[in-house]
């Protein structure tokens, strides 16, 4: 099967089981945009003149922009989370065998599902962003023929994350654990509301942990600053170091996880 | 009405002793403990304890961190008291034994005030474990009337029973829980007064604010727990969660009682 065909059936499942009922786009769009809009007020009790010690990282007239990027790359990240989180339904309710059963390469399979639900997943608060950053800042204060390389970084970055995570709750009997630890401290520390450059020295070590937080660097400097790719030479190299470790991550679960169903009838490794 | 809160309370307790999954537990605490770390975080390191002019007359305080442990603990106390008591007619449904509840003669105050008690149990240990999590990151009490606290923690714990009745009649009707709570939850972190005081708000979006008991128990709260003010003090958020609690009860009431016609009737034909 090829991978186009995957995830257009993947898109197409998607679609049945999640857009059935309109409730669904109170998750898509208006908690998004709510937590955005409660971010931005977050911010108000601190003193955001010119005399503040974030100044040097975010300016007030630029913080909508700065928060919006930072929730676009975000939604990206976590509704690959919430998928995931379907991966263990479909274990439970039986229909991963049928899928196991079909002449599918696994590995695609995981990848393919994840860049299916990616785009029913995000198009709607994309564009809410997209006709925010426009109306909000203006159409000069972005760079808008960086807006293809930017959405292309962020979506195959996202696809990754998603495939590994994929992988991971496949095999989990709970890994929805794992998405309460992490959801926040990933929206904390890697620069989502806050510049990561303003955290503390231990601050930054985690926030380069998460790998949205070498993608919302690179996406600032291409649609805020107007930087050009080979001026991003480093960051790319760096993110793509980072997509590397978690592609390699994804390959050894998913082929222990296999040879341990394949010894012990059993899909939960862990 | 005794018996049924004795029988609810009872068999919920064995259900979260045997099968309740500590994830939520421990969730629900994290997420009351993230709100405050990171504020501590942002105020400490991030902006360097650097305060706008206005946060003062706007929160009625200029201690930060207390405003915001304060806000973390009872909007997580909310979330799980409503979540609680919200969905325990349509986990019944879930777990088909809704037509046997709607078969029996038994109260449904008593049962609905059963699974209050008995989620408070756990939602009590969730309070206190983020309450002490708050004093290593610099909550500052100073409770003078502890009658008050108590009053004022029985009113609010009335006024989001009532309010959860009516989201539980929401989700009976949407036949969902996921997105109608978290909808609300979402919305209750904008604009209950939970990070930032909901005057910063603008005015079209402040009014929402004045439809949560809890933006009125958490101003409270902090009154009388951080500014050592006392009953007589918060006479006036006393006085409108009881307001706002019975008005959500007749509806709640009313509601609940029409979904039950509704589910009876699509379920169980």
């Amino acid at each position: 099967m090829k991978i186009a065909e995957i995830i257009l059936a993947e898109i197409s499942k998607s679609h049945r089981h999640n857009f059935h009922n309109r409730m669904v786009y109170f998750s898509l769009l208006i908690w998004p945009a709510l937590l955005f809009v409660t971010a931005y007020y977050s911010f108000k009790p601190f003193n955001l003149e010119s005399s503040s010690p974030v100044f040097d990282h975010i300016q007030t007239d630029s913080l909508i922009l700065f928060l919006l990027t930072g929730y676009l790359g975000y939604i990206f990240f976590w509704s690959l989370v919430q998928s995931a989180w379907q991966m263990a339904h479909e274990r439970q309710s039986g229909t991963l065998e049928i899928v196991f059963l079909s002449p599918v390469s696994r590995y695609t399979l995981m990848f393919g599902r994840a860049a299916g639900n990616l785009i029913e997943a995000v198009w709607m608060f994309t564009a809410f962003a997209v006709i925010a950053m426009a109306s909000v800042a203006g159409i000069e204060s972005i760079a808008w023929w960086n807006v293809p390389i930017a959405f292309f970084i962020l979506a195959f970055s996202a696809i990754i994350w998603g495939g590994f995570l994929n992988i991971v709750f496949l095999f989990s009997r709970d890994a929805g654990i794992l998405f309460t630890v992490l959801e926040e401290p990933m929206q904390f520390f890697s620069g989502v509301r806050i510049p990561v450059l303003a955290l503390p020295l231990w601050g930054k070590t985690i926030a380069y942990m998460f790998p949205l937080t070498y993608v919302l660097d690179i996406m600032r400097e291409l649609l805020l600053e107007g930087a050009s790719v080979v001026q991003l030479g480093t960051s790319l190299g760096l993110l793509g170091v980072v997509l590397l470790v978690l592609c390699s991550a994804s390959f050894f679960i998913l082929r222990r996880a296999e040879q341990h169903a394949r010894t012990t009838g059993n899909m939960v490794l862990f | 009405m005794w018996l049924p809160f004795s029988a609810t309370f009872k068999r919920n307790f064995i259900v979260m002793k045997r099968a309740y999954p500590w994830s939520f537990f421990i969730g629900h605490i994290l997420s009351g403990a993230y709100i405050v770390f990171f504020a501590y975080l942002s105020y400490t390191f991030v902006f360097n304890k650097d305060m706008d002019t206005r946060f003062t007359a706007y929160a009625g305080t200029n201690d930060y961190l207390s405003y915001v442990i304060l806000g973390g603990v009872f909007f997580s106390f909310a979330v799980s008291m409503l979540m609680i008591v919200s969905r325990s007619i349509i986990s019944e449904l879930r777990e088909g034994t809704l037509e046997a509840l709607l078969l029996t003669p038994s109260s449904r105050k008593g049962y609905f005030l059963g699974t209050m008690s008995q989620g408070l149990t756990r939602a009590g240990i969730e309070l206190l474990s983020i309450l002490v999590i708050g004093f290593f990151f610099g909550l500052q009490m100073a409770i003078q009337d502890p009658i008050a606290v108590i009053i004022l923690f029985i009113i609010l714990l009335f006024s989001l029973f009532s309010q959860a009745l009516v989201l539980g009649a929401f989700m009976l009707y949407f036949r969902d829980t996921y997105i109608t709570q978290n909808t609300l939850f979402v919305l209750m972190g904008l604009v209950c007064g939970v990070t930032f005081p909901a005057a910063y708000l603008p005015n079209y979006v402040e009014w929402l604010s004045y439809c949560m008991p809890l933006t009125y128990g958490i101003d409270a709260f902090r009154m009388v727990m951080t500014e050592g003010e006392t009953l007589a003090g918060i006479q006036f958020n006393l006085f409108y969660m009881m307001a706002a609690g019975i008005l959500y009860l007749v509806i709640g009431s009313i509601a609940i009682k029409r979904m039950e016609y509704v589910v009876l009737e699509k379920h169980f034909g």
